[in-house]
């Protein structure tokens, strides 16, 4: 699942027609975007209606799968030119002075920076840094849903001290952002990657479904079952999650309890060198 | 090599800095006041991040030079470990490291004037008894020298200190700068080893057994202080040919007479970093195995154990005396 958040519906509507997300609906004060892979929520100026959009975008991913997250939207820089797009190496929030730093695991050509979110808008961009009004916002909360690596913000610049931000309006916002659809393109590519990695290391195995539906497990009890699972999945790759025996077991415990003995049968530690798929 | 170095504030100026980042001039430098802020935040995936760490230097402020727990040693009473780095430019499966740190990063302390310091007062109160000081369990003691210079800075220190001696453990072919020094007698180089089998599926981006013996012989033959660590011994069905195989392949080239120590100990990890890594690598067959819980720790079954320790330290003893043999029986 790719997740986008943007702050204004001049930074959302030329994704809205790039990734035909044509199904639009209204939660609250915020206005989301979707399609069956992809969600856009717009969140309105400001790093708080930022991390709120996130949170209520991350509560419609029921899955548990691992997300992509991506912020987009522009910026202020000092030195920059406008039009020069940045991802994030480092958010910082100015009003309490904490960094976040997402790391960056893919080959892409675009340039990184420093982002500083700050509560009004900046005009005399100190630092030599980019200057945004949600990142930390929503930095903070997405990664609580997602591990740090898919979660990225990416910036075009908009006004720096050349140009102020009194430049920039809503035709001007769609224009930069439009002209880096395809570098958009090839971020979500590279994200949407790793989290296939990450989501594809945890998937069940064949048969774990009928086990739950056949029999009732507690909590307790569908841990013990992931487990058991995951080791099935790793040593008899090929053979769905079942056992003859298990056709007469009257509850959870004794399905858990055959699953168990029947494993610890096959090898501890290490298991036989030509049964080991290479790592 | 580093596409990203993180430089903390404090050490921004520092020689060993400028050096370092003198090394990389294409790679992005991003400025942090604590290297924890980069490290330890909690949602951080560090299988994946193995797949393009970046270099944070950094600041050691506290517990730079620590006591090793009670019984570990290679014969000598005051027994301390350090770690100049966190992490290891290996990616070996079976390493605690995984389970230990939330970030794949490679956290270098460049302040090593500090760690010398620490190591010259537990020195000035061990007074005439010998100290020994452990590197490598929290990184490869010799894989980044052409980074670090690590060694070139250390070895030095001991050359002076007789009383100091050193293990620097490692599963590194990089011994140029030991090759251009003269070998200093309280220095011991300890090399890790498993069977080719287990090399193949578990110790990636190690070099090659082969390549490792050669290093060995190099040093070997110029003089310096060497030991062998067996250490994780890894169960596979057959085992027992593998390691002696292993061991026919060392001590058929290595003059086992001149071998400073030889250890060994099972797989074993702490049940909580167990955790970690099991959710990390779902996937991997080292993990799928049965395994025993005794006192917070994750082992094979303690038969096991035995039958593998038993077997190992027999077959070794048919190389080296016993005098030279530690096997490693402590929790972790």
């Amino acid at each position: 699942m790719i997740n986008l958040v943007v702050a204004l519906p001049a930074e959302a509507r030329p994704l809205i027609a790039h990734y035909r997300l044509t199904d639009k609906t209204t939660m609250g004060a915020f206005r989301l975007y979707r399609r069956a892979d992809m969600s856009l929520i717009i969140s309105g100026p400001g790093k708080i209606a930022s991390a709120a959009a996130t949170a209520l975008l991350a509560g419609q991913n029921t899955s548990g799968e691992q997300a992509v997250w991506l912020n987009i939207g522009i910026a202020g820089h000092a030195t920059h030119a406008t039009g020069v797009s940045l991802l994030a190496h480092r958010i910082t929030d100015h009003a309490t002075g904490k960094s976040w730093y997402p790391p960056r695991l893919f080959d892409l050509e675009t340039a990184s920076a420093s982002l500083i979110t700050v509560d009004v808008p900046e005009n005399n961009y100190h630092q030599d840094a980019a200057y945004d009004m949600e990142a930390s916002g929503y930095y903070a909360v997405a990664g609580r849903f997602s591990t740090a690596e898919l979660v990225q913000c990416f910036k075009v610049v908009s006004d720096n001290r050349e140009q102020s931000t009194a430049t920039v309006t809503a035709e001007r916002c769609a224009q930069l952002l439009t002209g880096k659809l395809h570098e958009i393109d090839q971020l979500l590519g590279a994200l949407a990657a790793l989290a296939q990695d990450c989501n594809s290391w945890h998937a069940a195995p064949a048969g774990l479904e009928r086990l739950s539906s056949q029999w009732h497990f507690t909590v307790s009890q569908q841990h013990q079952l992931a487990e058991l699972a995951r080791r099935w999945k790793v040593l008899m790759p090929d053979q769905p999650l079942w056992l003859g025996e298990l056709d007469g077991k009257k509850n959870a415990a004794g399905v858990l309890h055959c699953l168990q003995q029947h494993l610890d049968s096959i090898a501890p530690g290490l298991p036989q060198a030509a049964h080991v798929p290479r790592v | 090599m580093f596409d990203t170095l993180y430089i903390e504030k404090q050490i921004a100026g520092h020689a060993r800095t400028q050096d370092i980042c003198a090394r990389f001039p294409n790679a992005t430098r991003v400025e942090c006041d604590r290297y924890g802020e980069v490290f330890n935040p909690k949602s951080q995936n560090f299988r994946l991040q193995k797949r393009r760490p970046s270099l944070i230097l950094a600041h050691k402020h506290h517990g730079r030079v620590l006591e090793t727990p009670p019984g570990y040693g290679l014969g000598g009473h005051r027994n301390y470990y350090f770690s100049h780095m966190l992490n290891c430019l290996y990616d070996c499966r079976y390493c605690f490291l995984q389970g230990m740190y939330r970030s794949a990063h490679y956290v270098l302390f460049v302040n090593y004037e500090d760690f010398e310091t620490d190591m010259e007062t537990l020195l000035a109160q061990a007074d005439t008894e010998p100290c020994w000081f452990f590197s490598g369990y929290d990184c490869d003691s010799l894989a980044l020298e052409p980074v670090s210079a690590f060694m070139k800075h250390f070895l030095p220190f001991f050359s002076k200190r007789p009383l100091a001696h050193i293990e620097l453990r490692t599963k590194s072919t990089q011994i140029r700068s030991l090759l251009k020094m003269e070998p200093i007698p309280n220095v011991v180089i300890a090399f890790s080893f498993t069977p080719q089998e287990i090399y193949r599926e578990l110790e990636h981006k190690v070099p090659t057994l082969e390549r490792r013996l050669q290093a060995m012989l190099q040093l070997q033959q110029a003089g310096w202080q060497l030991g062998l660590r067996f250490d994780p011994l890894i169960y596979q069905q057959g085992y027992q040919a593998q390691y002696r195989r292993l061991f026919q392949q060392l001590f058929s080239q290595l003059d086992s007479e001149q071998l400073h120590s030889v250890s060994l100990g099972t797989f074993r990890l702490p049940r909580s970093y167990f955790r970690n890594i099991v959710q990390l690598y779902p996937d991997e067959p080292l993990f799928a195995g049965t395994y025993s819980v005794d006192n917070g720790m994750i082992s094979y079954p303690q038969s096991l154990e035995q039958e593998m320790t038993a077997f190992c330290t027999r077959e070794l003893l048919q190389h080296i005396p016993e005098s030279v043999l530690f096997p490693c029986t402590l929790a972790a």
